[in-house]
């Protein structure tokens, strides 16, 4: 299936500094929200599944899932810190007009 | 400079040592020995993920088995090194090969700790430290299969856990009052007692193993309080002890493992230590503290690479660890022996708190059920060794960042 930007949540939903989960045509997504700079990608941290939304902890572009310690670049999905070894998977997003819309 | 670079103990401290020793630009030759035969891996999923058969060894490994050779580490796995002389520079090996070194790393780190218990070397008793001794106690995990856990420390409390997720009945036997007391003391020890038996652990404290019974192969447990457990097999897990006995005769100071400074050196100039081995001095608690745990292996291992590269890094991280049982995640951060008051956020007797050990008002360590992100922000506050408003401590509507000095 082709992909495309689905809208996906209201961009006042998402607080500064905070972390959302969205259902995004049945994929669960996390969006961050860093300065009025929004990134998306997958809710599951690589390691062990924890919800990055839930556990995670944002420092400036760096997402910590406080579960066992694994950081991410939201911007990229690079893994930063360990345990994870395997890159979170990140979506292309945009703003129109109060909405975020995310690529899916 | 080309330099000779050694590294003996090859798990997840020594090969985070020769990685970064790489990454950081050593010139000369790195050489990581290990008595295993295994490339390097990571000991935290053998007593859960991989215990339980939900994850292949591959995903353990700390780095592809060929990473090594493509980085031009030298490897000589299955090797044990049996002698260390610091003033000739070299290591010696079991076949009585010489290696020589300019700076040294040792990384050996534990064994598991024995007790000579009557019966104790009947067949289906089993200690947990290697991949190996993972492999064993899998082929004895059959649902409804009896099972005595000896030892209800971490690496207990996770074999008990993953057992019981498995379907067995299992038993678990601890001489202290709960689980895990001696770290995190009575109070907090209760909770994952009522953890364990909730999820359906019969256990049994204050009392200890007298002796296993069985003929050629352990049948049942008896107590010294005079209990018989019967059982289908043990599995013991009473702590480790520093491994060290290379190092007999070698000058190198050994009190409670390897004793290193801040910057991870021995009492021998160019000779290192890092890993569950090392009984290190921590800056920031002004004592020396061995650490057995996932974090120190990495963190520590790379500050003593950097430290054999001349960089002289301190390495004054804030201890912590976590230990997943059932869908429970259990963190500690921090270090204390002692505390004179125990400072929780939300209840005990529920499933999620942090529990903070506080000593002249400051948080020395904090535990945490099912609180990650307490816990990760109780951390600036262990490390910044100020008093803290203990009330704001204990109001869960505070976010715990509100207490971190301002920059």
């Amino acid at each position: 299936m082709a992909t495309e930007f689905v809208t996906a949540i209201m961009t006042s939903e998402i607080p500064a500094g905070g972390i959302t989960a969205v259902d995004v045509r049945g994929t669960r997504v996390a969006v961050a929200n860093v300065g009025g700079t929004y990134y998306a990608f997958d809710d599951a941290c690589t390691h062990e599944q924890c919800s990055l939304s839930e556990e995670g902890e944002m420092t400036g572009t760096t997402v910590t899932c406080t579960c066992h310690g694994s950081e991410f670049d939201v911007r990229t999905g690079k893994v930063l810190a360990p345990p994870a070894t395997v890159p979170v998977k990140v979506y292309p997003v945009r703003v129109a007009g109060d909405a975020l819309q995310i690529e899916v | 400079m080309a330099r000779r670079y050694v590294i003996i103990g090859a798990s997840l401290t020594g090969a985070t040592a020769a990685i970064t020793l790489g990454e950081e630009g050593a010139e000369g030759t790195v050489t990581l020995i290990g008595a295993e035969h295994e490339p390097p891996y990571e000991r935290p999923p053998l007593s859960k993920a991989y215990l339980r058969g939900e994850v292949p060894f591959d995903k353990a490994l700390v780095r592809p088995a060929a990473f090594y050779a493509e980085h031009g580490i030298e490897t000589m796995f299955g090797t044990r090194v049996t002698r260390i002389d610091p003033s000739a520079r070299f290591v010696e090996l079991e076949d009585h090969r010489r290696v020589p070194f300019d700076a040294l790393l040792i990384a050996t780190g534990g064994r598991n700790r024995r007790v000579s218990i009557p019966g104790g070397d009947l067949e289906g008793i089993y200690g947990l430290r290697t991949v190996q001794d993972a492999d064993r106690i899998r082929e004895e995990m059959i649902a409804g299969r009896r099972v005595v856990v000896v030892g209800m420390g971490f690496i207990g409390s996770e074999v008990a856990a993953s057992l019981r997720q498995k379907g067995l009945n299992v038993v678990a036997i601890d001489p202290s009052k709960t689980p895990l007391f001696r770290v995190l003391g009575e109070a907090v020890g209760q909770t994952i007692a009522d953890l364990h038996r909730a999820h359906g652990v019969r256990t049994i404290f204050e009392d200890t193993v007298a002796t296993f019974e069985g003929t050629r192969r352990v049948s049942s447990v008896v107590t010294k309080g005079g209990l018989r457990l019967e059982c289908d097999f043990v599995v013991v897990g009473i702590g480790i002890e520093p491994a060290v006995d290379m190092l007999e005769g070698s000058g190198i100071v050994v009190d409670n493992g390897v004793v290193v400074d801040e910057y991870c050196e021995t009492n021998v100039s160019g000779v290192y230590a890092a890993g569950d081995v090392a009984n290190h001095y921590h800056p920031i608690f002004d004592r020396r503290i061995r650490v057995e745990h996932w974090q120190n292996a990495i963190k520590q291992g790379a500050a003593a690479a950097r430290n054999m590269l001349g960089k002289r890094v301190v390495y004054d991280e804030i201890h912590w660890f976590w230990s997943d049982q059932y869908d429970a995640n259990l963190q500690y951060a921090g270090f204390h022996t002692k505390w004179e008051q125990l400072v929780v956020r939300g209840r005990l007797d529920s499933p999620s708190y942090l529990a903070c050990y506080v000593n002249d008002g400051r948080v020395d360590a904090a535990v945490g059920l099912n609180r990650a992100k307490d816990v990760r922000r109780v951390m600036p506050l262990i490390k910044s060794r100020r008093a803290v408003d203990l009330e704001k401590l204990r109001n869960e509507g505070l976010d715990l960042r509100s207490l971190h000095a301002s920059p």
